[in-house]
């Protein structure tokens, strides 16, 4: 087993609150998929690394996320920093976060399937496909603005992309040509 | 179509500065995506603003067009291959992908690495320092409108690439640190050629202060902008030239020195205001004080062997294998194999350009890493921008994005 102090999904919370109050700072947060190096409850864990800045000491605390989907309770409320870590440890490994702001992807196309650090990912298998959506999805999760709709004028600001190529992502994020109209669609 | 020039004059009047400015509900609401295709995000990072006017009202980074899947290449190489898949990372900073890859490898197997090899490693990280915030440099001028900058930042920054091609014969992404050391020692004529670049480099930075830093455009664009405080940026976990501009007293070089940063004498250049205008100063000290360490490293440089010679992870020397059977099987197995790495975890971090770089590893006994986790500390950094910019103007986010210095392919990996 591996050094540091490890905890079970529930109790997290409330010791993440103990290390916060003693000081620590949550440096690093990341998902780890221990297929058939352990038995399948305790597959997936979170490991986060702590960093004390006025003791100069580093800590790493092992989180098992147990049950399907793996979940953990989030500690963004205490820790803002671990909120990119966190959506990015359920984009690569499917691992949910209870109470996370935005639990959406962030690395990965939002309509991608699977989770590619999982172990039984393979690489290389899965033909990308791009498929053209509209613009901006406003009502996309992850992308839904505070705001109401009405009144809103959406555009780009930057050049456009020669042509149709240029840097899109796989979910259409990016126009395939055309004006942009108000509120959204595609001429 | 054509312009009518009576509308345009009388306009020109009307407003007293010629511009038509059309009207806009007040509090009405737009959305504005920049990016990921523009030239003041520093590559493909797409934000995507909600503007009052010209206010940013409401920031949201928007990343991954540059994901790769690296984290899941690295399981598939060898644990010595994988450094040419960390190293395209950050790539204005890849010797420090490689140095804390290595540096956790080395954790778990339990190798040291010889002191020339140390110093070995230090000089090539703090001239990769400089080579790195020189584009940083120009890419801030050129933002804030001073197109010299980019000139001056990136001739000079060639210089650094000429010595880093002469020792690893490679520009960029140059697999030059590898577990146990580094790749091949020092080429002759190396001091000369550090020489060179330390008798031009301190003053031409001097020349870049001259330049900006009482300069009342440049001043006017960043002090006061983008302002972030100490609490902040903590909670943020923002770290490097940022955090430090706001405060945050920390460099990992100081406080958990890894390598020989303990015997050699630098400064730490830490700010208060947390402004664009204090993440500057910071930057141009700590190239200076990059500068002062290059020329300790220079003067002490050991004698001795530049990597680990243990048979399990070296492979034997070219030379040896037209004489020895055993040496072209030794060679031959640790090429196409590679060397087994006992189970374990291991995370460690450096300082690099950007703040705290860790990486995380896990092996499960085998010759290829079980997992590896790289926190790039753009990444992280990131998480603080719209805190930056929010209620602020525009222009104002080009000198936030530029001051936070990200580098999409450490972001998206």
């Amino acid at each position: 087993m591996s050094e540091g102090l490890w905890f079970r999904a529930e109790e997290w919370a409330a010791r993440a609150d103990e290390l916060k109050a003693d000081g620590w700072r949550a440096i690093d947060l990341c998902g780890v998929d221990r297929l058939g190096l352990t038995d399948a409850g305790n597959r997936f864990e979170v490991v986060v690394q702590l960093l004390h800045m006025d003791r100069r000491e580093r800590a790493v605390v092992h989180v098992a996320a147990a049950g399907d989907p793996p979940t953990v309770p989030s500690v963004t409320n205490l820790w803002p920093a671990v909120n990119f870590m966190e959506r990015e440890a359920y984009d690569l490994l499917g691992i949910h976060f209870d109470g996370h702001p935005n639990p959406s992807r962030i690395l990965m196309p939002d309509a991608w399937e699977g989770h590619p650090l999982r172990k039984d990912y393979g690489v290389g298998k899965v033909p990308v496909e791009f498929v053209p959506q509209p613009f901006l999805q406003l009502d996309a999760p992850g992308q839904a603005t505070t705001s109401e709709g009405a009144g809103r004028t959406v555009d780009r600001l930057g050049q456009p992309e020669p042509g149709e190529d240029g840097v899109s992502r796989p979910d259409g994020a990016m126009a395939p040509s055309g004006a942009i109209t108000p509120n959204g669609d595609e001429s | 179509m054509s312009v009518d020039a009576d509308r345009i004059v009388s306009g020109f009047e009307s407003d007293g500065h010629g511009a038509f400015v059309e009207s806009y509900d007040e509090g009405e609401r737009m959305v504005i995506n920049m990016g990921p295709v523009h030239p003041a995000t520093h590559g493909v990072l797409r934000l995507k603003l909600e503007l009052e006017g010209e206010t940013v009202v409401r920031c949201e980074p928007i990343i991954g067009y540059l994901h790769t899947g690296m984290e899941k290449e690295c399981e598939d190489q060898n644990w010595r291959g994988a450094v040419t898949i960390v190293t395209r990372m950050d790539y204005l900073a890849p010797f420090f992908n490689e140095h804390v890859y290595s540096l956790g490898v080395e954790q778990l197997l339990g190798l040291d690495v010889p002191e020339r090899g140390r110093y070995i490693r230090m000089l090539m990280a703090e001239l990769n320092r400089l080579s790195s915030h020189l584009v940083w440099f120009g890419t801030q001028g050129l933002d804030m409108g001073a197109m010299s900058a980019v000139f001056y930042g990136f001739r000079e920054r060639e210089i650094l690439l000429d010595f880093f091609e002469m020792v690893t014969g490679l520009r960029m992404n140059h697999g030059y640190i590898i577990p146990g050391g580094v790749w091949e020692d020092l080429p002759d004529g190396w001091e000369d050629a550090v020489a060179r670049i330390l008798d031009v480099l301190p003053g031409r930075i001097d020349e870049y202060e001259e330049l900006l830093s009482l300069n009342p455009v440049f001043l006017e664009r960043t002090r006061g902008v983008g302002v972030i405080e100490r609490d902040e940026v903590v909670a943020l976990g923002a770290t490097g030239p940022i955090a430090r501009a706001s405060g945050v007293d920390w460099d990992m070089r100081r406080d958990a020195p890894y390598e020989c940063y303990g015997d050699l004498e630098f400064d730490v250049p830490v700010e208060n205001a947390g402004d664009v205008y204090a993440r500057y100063l910071v930057r141009m000290a700590e190239m200076k004080q990059s500068v002062r360490l290059v020329r300790q490293i220079t003067e002490r440089m050991p004698k001795g062997e530049f990597k680990n010679l243990d048979p399990k992870v070296t492979p034997p020397d070219r030379s040896e294998l037209g004489r020895s059977m055993e040496a072209v099987i030794h060679h031959f197995k640790l090429v196409t194999q590679g060397f087994a790495v006992p189970p374990g975890e291991a995370y460690t971090s450096v300082e690099s350009p950007r703040g705290e770089l860790g990486c995380y590893v896990v092996s499960n006994g085998g010759t290829s890493p079980y997992r590896v986790h790289v926190r790039d500390p753009s990444f992280v950094n990131l998480q603080s921008l719209p805190l930056m910019v929010e209620d602020g103007l525009i222009a104002d986010l080009i000198a936030s994005i530029a001051s936070i210095d990200p580098v999409l392919g450490g972001v998206d990996r």
